[in-house]
């Protein structure tokens, strides 16, 4: 194991001898065979805020987990409009695994995210209007219990919907009481949002 | 006296959901244990392996298909699963059946079909007990 490692380390090494650093360097490691040499050039690009393209291209094909963790860093330390823009069309990656990293990934880029919220809840795939939700979760942003509530009014989508009124009954305030009895008026058949729009309820006059 | 409750770990991020399942399958008489993602229902199992698995696609750290393919490569007593999820897109569907599900649903799931796949994946006649007397709501 301890021999697997320090061999590991040394091609680690060797490859940060043989190529250039530079953005070009960097850019052409990231298609590098070898997951390390992937793996350092993500993590080295940080340096570029120009290599966003470069890195959301190889997030698209990338299928080594660790590379995945570290080009996501990467891109959050980045953390620029084009680097969420990056983010987002992972949003419809039908990659599972990818799709998860991005919403955890933008939900630590409130600020950059946030005026791409209102076309992200808007979008015309459900999928991606329950993502953009998923990343309201964790999103510190003034305007989350707002985005929720306009989704719970307007969107026709159950999923969408159910997916708002779970967080509502997380960060929900006495503000959002008449959009979700305005839900279970619309949703009468659907056990689901019933039970879900009455927990929140609960959890919101219980303070 | 010598019945032993069927157990079923209830997986999925969202906290409500995972309340609205345990409540239907709990007023069924089942067993309900709960995992927030893929990785810690792979803990649950290591303690004990459950009778039925009801997982969501969707979830951090690891997702759904992740957990199903860990879960069946396993040398392990192995249970039916049912994939619950939002998404209705055949590829979506296909992957789940390829990592291991015995049965894929879209959320929402209604009380009375969830319980009667579960019971014909569980091989079951009757709950074990009348959902209709110990339901939430």
């Amino acid at each position: 194991m301890a021999l697997k490692k320090a061999a590991a380390q040394a091609t680690t090494t060797d490859d940060e001898r043989q190529r250039d650093r530079d953005l070009d360097g960097l850019v052409l490691a990231l298609a590098d065979a070898d997951p390390l040499a992937r793996r350092w050039a993500a993590r080295d690009l940080v340096a570029y805020p120009t290599a966003t393209t470069a890195l959301i291209a190889q997030l698209m094909v990338e299928s080594e987990p660790s590379v995945m963790e570290v080009i996501l860093t990467t891109l959050t330390r980045i953390g620029d409009e084009q680097a969420v823009i990056g983010l987002v069309q992972c949003l419809r990656s039908e990659d599972a695994m990818l799709r998860n990293a991005a919403i955890e990934a933008m939900k630590l880029l409130p600020d950059e995210v946030a005026p791409m919220m209102g076309r992200l809840l808007a979008d015309a795939d459900p999928d991606v209007r329950i993502f953009a939700v998923n990343v309201l979760e964790s999103l510190r942003h003034p305007q989350v219990e707002n985005w929720l509530l306009r989704v719970i009014t307007d969107d026709a989508h159950i999923n969408v919907c159910a997916t708002a009124v779970d967080l509502l009954g997380e960060v929900g305030s006495e503000v959002a009481v008449p959009a979700l009895r305005a839900l279970k008026q619309r949703f009468t058949e659907e056990p689901y949002i019933q039970f879900a729009a009455d927990l929140a309820l609960k959890r919101i006059a219980a303070g | 006296m010598g019945v032993t409750l069927k157990r079923i770990l209830v997986i999925d991020d969202a906290a409500t959901v995972r309340l609205y399942h345990r409540g239907i399958l709990e007023a069924a008489g089942f067993a309900v244990s709960e995992a927030i993602n893929g990785l810690e229902a792979l803990e649950r199992v290591a303690e004990a392996p459950f009778d039925l698995y009801v997982v969501d696609i969707n979830m951090p750290k690891l997702d759904g298909y992740g957990f199903l393919r860990e879960l069946r490569s396993k040398d392990i007593p192995q249970a039916p699963a049912i994939m619950v999820s939002t998404e209705a897109a055949a590829n979506d569907q296909k992957l789940a059946y390829v990592s291991g599900a015995n049965l894929y649903l879209i959320k929402p799931v209604r009380p009375e079909r969830l319980l009667a796949h579960v019971l014909t994946l569980l091989g079951l006649s009757v709950a074990p007990r009348d959902p209709h007397q110990g339901r939430h709501q």
